[in-house]
């Protein structure tokens, strides 16, 4: 399996094709921004729409908008004006209430249209009241018919509105990670072998795949560092995956640590791998179970595993699970020359006796 | 070498096409395709070195198998 070429060579198709496809695949239309976006209940008001890779010209007089404050109050635009391809102008008239006892109130922008789907920008629009009459509110606000809003398949990643085209890192982020774990199980086997039947190979790989690991470990957090600069605007946050990630590089550079300090070669070879096998037992609950237990600004935590309808896509996974493949391959391809090294120094010493 | 600080200066001119928009930075008349082919020479750059590193390697075990 070590001397064999073709996963090797599978493993850099995959990494041209996730790479190619990864960042050339346009999003879906979405919307950038909506302004004015501040009502007072009762006015008549214009909002004008920025979107991103959208179509208004196309068909123009299908565009539906709707301010929607729940699954059912939502108010439909009485007029669209379609100025470009990116700019639409559309008019509202708010209702004297709002169906709630607050007198702020949230709503997400609405757009919709056959062919380029509906688009939406969650939360932007704030609607505010003087004076609380639930009954003429609900008159207004309440849908009359359901909304039935369009979905665009096409083979274009989805547009979300805090990462825009950043949505593309999931491939790159999100698979080292994976990748990482992969090895770090991988590795736990050869150590349960090694302490099994003592065979000498079993540590070298251990040891190789636990460094490769650490490799992409502390790839992962630069990456998801620089991703998070330009989205959450900061390179850290007190976020607990984020700092469960951290600990389990520290955790395994310990490993490292052990090893360089034991002299003698048996010792170290066997406390490392039960240090190894230990290791992997307290990471799995601080980095898988932990991080659901609470909310958390990073996908796939708050009580939900990702991969749901709102991280991932068919046509996102279409990329994402070719690019676990890449990367396993390509840090397998690294272990096995650290490997193959590591023994080869060892025959070295062997035959200089 | 010049080739090499025209690439680099070309990348480092990038901001200045900039428009309102920071979010479609890149993916606007074609600097899109920029970011893939610098991406792919540094992953090609990495696979050659892995390939050098790979035949040293095989070359030593050679060697020490016919010992």
């Amino acid at each position: 399996m070590l001397y064999d070429k073709w996963w090797k060579i599978l493993a850099v198709i995959l990494f041209i094709y996730i790479l190619f496809f990864g960042i050339l695949i346009p999003l879906k239309p979405g919307i950038l921004n909506v302004s004015p976006s501040r009502f007072n209940a009762g006015d008549q008001v214009s909002v004008k729409v920025e979107g991103y890779n959208s179509f208004f010209l196309k068909e123009a007089e299908l565009w539906r908008a709707f301010i929607k404050i729940d699954s059912i109050h939502s108010l439909q635009a009485y007029e669209i004006n379609v100025i470009s391809d990116t700019e639409l102008s559309s008019k509202f008239n708010i209702p004297a209430n709002l169906p709630s006892n607050l007198n702020l109130l949230s709503a997400s922008f609405i757009l919709d249209h056959p062919k380029s789907g509906a688009m939406l920008i969650p939360s932007k629009i704030i609607l505010s009241q003087d004076s609380i009459n639930l009954a003429s509110a609900e008159s207004s606000w309440l849908n009359k018919t359901k909304l039935k809003l369009h979905y665009r398949s096409s083979f274009e990643f989805p547009y979300r509105n805090i990462l825009y085209e950043t949505i593309r890192n999931t491939f790159y982020h999100v698979s080292l990670w994976f990748a990482m774990f992969i090895f770090f199980g991988f590795s736990v086997y050869h150590s349960i072998k090694f302490l099994k039947h003592h065979k000498i190979e079993d540590d070298l790989k251990s040891n190789a795949l636990v460094n490769t690991g650490i490799l992409f470990g502390i790839l992962g957090l630069l990456t998801g560092s620089l991703w998070a600069r330009f989205t959450w605007d900061t390179w850290w946050t007190k976020d607990i995956k984020l700092n469960m990630s951290a600990l389990t590089m520290l955790i395994y550079i310990a490993y490292i640590v052990l090893r360089a300090s034991i002299q003698d070669i048996d010792k170290k070879r066997r406390i490392s791998s039960a240090y190894n096998i230990f290791a992997l037992v307290a990471v799995i609950p601080l980095i898988f179970v932990l991080p659901r237990l609470t909310d958390s600004l990073h996908p796939g935590n708050g009580g939900n595993p990702a991969f749901g309808s709102d991280d991932m896509d068919n046509v996102l996974r279409m990329v994402f699970y070719p690019s676990v493949i890449a990367f396993t391959l390509i840090g397998l391809w690294i272990a096995s020359l650290k490997y193959r090294l590591d023994y080869c120094s060892l025959k070295i010493e062997d035959i200089d006796e | 070498m010049k080739l090499l600080s025209f690439i680099i200066l070309s990348l480092l001119s990038l901001p200045l096409f900039a428009q309102n928009n920071m979010n479609d930075y890149m993916r606007q008349t074609g600097k899109i395709y920029v970011v893939f082919g610098v991406i792919l020479i540094i992953f090609i750059g990495i696979v050659i070195f892995l390939i050098r590193l790979e035949r040293k390697i095989k070359k030593l075990e050679n060697k020490i198998n016919h010992e």
